[in-house]
């Protein structure tokens, strides 16, 4: 956009834009405190869960010697899955110089960061003695698909927080300098120190859109490697189902999938409540459902391959995992998840209608409920049907089905992610200031003056 | 339609000569050889053993007509085209073979070779026979061990109403017992006294403590009780392997593939420096900030 001469419009613009973006920080009502009650009593109840597993052990859990990898597994791929969304939008899409994505890329960052936070508590929800995760350090051998995955997981947090923070800067020193009067002195401290001093300087801008720059490029490998590692916890094995040299690539493209639709919804949601169709505009909504249907379809194109070729061949061992998902005890969660979560989105957001913003979130949410179930469908059947026979074990150990324990945990995972995202909207601006001001055509200078109010 | 009929024809002549071809002829030098192994009990026993292993999924049981059908059939041992041949043509024939009949030159020695044919001749109406399905004989068995000089002595006695006469020449089979069977150590013919002595190789490997399950049993030609010698302190020491073992890919660090841990400590090492560099950039706009 052109640059806007004026000092007086362009402050007046600037003024406009700041109050419409720090509303999520300033607003609090009623609703915002009966949210955050509502997660942190849900999260105290999946803590209590935890507890319960705890000191009781993971018998607990629906998971015995054959399904050892329950519902918390399924959860965790889930989460790498939705997480892995930081790394298209705020980086694949800002590369190729697309525009439209600036906005979304915050909101994509902190889906991120509390998915990818979680996949890590969640792995450690998942074992009977959470006290020996320490000896993945103390005793771990690097040629283990595990310590992989822990170091990429870290690895990818931790760039995901740079890339939150680092473009938040700018915007710590502006609400450092405006927000005196509306936000408690705690936050303003926490802005002060976070803003590490920042005086808006050509060379510190430089060196935002100079780390930036690096990082973008970095999280291309690790965001690959998140989820490519993931899907080799389980590649890596000889299982029918697991052992196919395409479930990396498979795991990418349905990750985009999941992490698109929670970004659609988190961006709908933010619309609603903090009042943003200004900023989240139809045009953003339009271009995020072109986005779901492309990956959605590059989805389908490995889904098609991924039951295809073992579906022609029909090997033993695959023959029993596929029959079991067409037409056995999984196959009416299987064709469900297939229908809503693949098929339905590609269809319907092919319609400009369903491209508006309710519509195309509420097939987001189906989307994500989809992809859950996704998940599971990957982990949990092929661990109930090993190559040796099982035999002479009691009912319980044959299939698997989640205890009211593990569902508690499982919600906690959610509930928490949903309070890392309350958080984070509720102490920093969901789109950048700066960055956007900037597009409109205000000039930097006017993002640091001293106001005096 | 032309070309297929003579396509068939040239099939069934071939086919029909293959057939037809009754005589396997063997060089006059090979013919007239002299089987150096003695035509004795043990020797044809030995060789019946090779026969089950070797020949008999093709010429079937002896007597019993039961060849495979293959073209030309397997001939039957006792057969008269068979018992035709001399020692020395059955030797050549089972030492190279000739069309579906594979050569045993490589996988059989020559003397086990000459002890097939001792068995063959086993059949021979020129030859006195020297397996005979009498019925089986009860025998008893004693046996014990010499741990110091590592021998299974054994004497085997035939009973007859309650008569016990000593079993000369008899085979004694000596095997060690393992959890999913017996595993045979080998064979001892007993001497006229019906004694035996059997040295126990250097090779067998016990328990922890190299305790070997010895059983002596007679074969089937005798009704009598397997003697287990339980314990004896005569074989070599169990090696016991350790639960995680080394060379094995996934079970220690310090024999990981070096590729593995260079691409390994390459990725982690290269993105936590970046990590590293951009933290550095932070501190610095920071310090841009105070000047």
């Amino acid at each position: 956009m052109d640059k806007i001469e004026s000092a007086a419009e362009s402050r007046k613009l600037l003024n406009k834009i700041t109050f419409d973006l720090t509303r999520s920080i300033v607003k609090k009502d009623e609703l915002t405190r009966f949210w955050f009650f509502i997660l942190i009593m849900f999260a105290g109840v999946g803590l209590w869960g935890w507890t319960i597993q705890f000191s009781t052990g993971l018998g607990v859990t629906g998971m015995r010697d054959y399904v050892s990898w329950g519902m918390y597994i399924a959860n965790f791929v889930f989460f790498v899955a939705v997480s892995l969304i930081g790394f298209l939008i705020s980086s694949a899409l800002h590369l190729l110089k697309i525009n439209w994505a600036k906005p979304v890329s915050r909101v994509a960052e902190q889906v991120a960061i509390a998915a990818v936070a979680l996949a890590g508590v969640i792995i450690i929800m998942d074992m009977g003695r959470p006290d020996r995760f320490l000896n993945i350090f103390l005793h771990g051998r690097f040629a283990s698909p595990i310590i992989w995955d822990v170091t990429v997981i870290t690895t990818y947090l931790v760039i995901s927080l740079l890339l939150f923070y680092i473009p938040l800067i700018p915007d710590l020193a502006l609400m450092r300098d405006r927000m005196g009067k509306e936000l408690p002195k705690w936050q303003i401290k926490l802005y002060t120190v976070l803003a590490l001093g920042w005086k808006g300087k050509a060379e510190q801008y430089k060196i935002i859109y100079h780390t930036l720059r690096i990082l973008m490029l970095l999280i291309i490998p690790v965001g690959l490697s998140i989820h490519t590692v993931t899907s080799w916890l389980f590649a890596a094995t000889l299982r029918p189902g697991w052992d196919t040299s395409i479930l990396g690539p498979y795991f990418v493209a349905g990750a985009f999938v999941a992490g698109t639709a929670a970004v659609i919804v988190v961006m709908y949601i933010y619309r609603l409540r903090y009042n943003l169709k200004d900023y989240f505009q139809d045009l953003h909504f339009n271009y995020m459902g072109k986005l779901l249907v492309f990956v959605c379809l590059v989805y389908l194109y490995f889904n098609i391959n991924e039951y295809l070729v073992p579906g022609y061949k029909m090997k033993l061992a695959d023959g029993i995992h596929l029959t079991e998902l067409f037409k056995g005890n999984h196959s009416g969660m299987f064709w469900i998840v297939q229908l809503t979560g693949l098929l339905l989105p590609i269809v319907l957001l092919l319609f400009p209608y369903f491209r508006k913003p309710l519509p195309i979130a509420i097939i987001s949410l189906i989307v994500m409920i989809s992809a859950w179930f996704k998940r599971y469908l990957i982990v949990i059947p092929t661990l109930e049907h090993p190559f040796l026979p099982v035999q002479n074990v009691p009912v319980n150990f044959q299939n698997y089905s989640p205890t009211s324990t593990e569902i508690m945990i499982t919600i906690f995972s959610f509930v928490a992610a949903f309070l890392i995202i309350s958080v984070l909207a509720k102490l920093f601006p969901v789109i950048a200031i700066w960055e956007y001001a900037e597009d409109q055509g205000i000039d930097k200078k006017y993002l640091t003056e001293n106001l005096k109010n | 339609m032309n070309r297929k009929i003579s396509f068939l024809t040239i099939v069934t002549l071939f086919l029909s000569v293959q057939a037809n071809a009754q005589d396997w002829p063997v060089p006059a030098d090979q013919n007239n050889r002299v089987n150096p192994q003695e035509y004795n009990l043990a020797n044809v026993n030995k060789g019946k053993d090779l026969y089950l292993k070797n020949c008999k999924s093709c010429h079937g049981d002896p007597g019993k007509n039961n060849a495979l059908p293959l073209v030309p059939p397997p001939v039957d041992v006792t057969s008269d085209k068979m018992q035709k041949n001399t020692e020395g043509g059955l030797y050549y024939k089972i030492t190279n073979g000739r069309g579906a009949m594979p050569q045993f030159k490589t996988t059989i020695s020559d003397d086990d070779r000459w002890k097939i044919v001792n068995y063959i001749s086993n059949f021979s109406p020129k030859k006195q026979p020297l397996l005979v399905d009498a019925p089986p004989v009860k025998a008893k068995l004693l046996a014990s061990v010499n741990e110091r000089e590592r021998k299974v002595e054994v004497f085997a006695e035939s009973e007859n109403n309650g008569i016990f006469t000593k079993l000369p020449n008899t085979p004694i089979t000596v095997s060690t017992k393992k959890a999913f069977g017996n595993i045979e150590m080998g064979k001892v013919l007993t001497d006229e006294n019906g004694r035996a002595e059997f040295v126990i190789p250097e090779t067998v490997i016990g328990d922890e403590q190299g305790n070997v399950n010895i059983v002596v049993s007679l074969d089937d030609n005798y009704i009598a009780d397997i003697v287990t010698l339980d314990k004896a302190k005569v074989g070599q020491l169990k090696p016991t392997p350790k639960l995680i073992q080394k060379g094995i890919l996934w079970s220690t660090n310090e024999n990981i593939q070096i590729w593995l841990l260079f691409s390994y400590i390459a990725a982690a090492g290269g993105a936590w420096l970046t990590i590293g560099y951009i933290v550095f950039q932070i501190a610095k706009i920071k310090r841009l900030s105070k000047e």
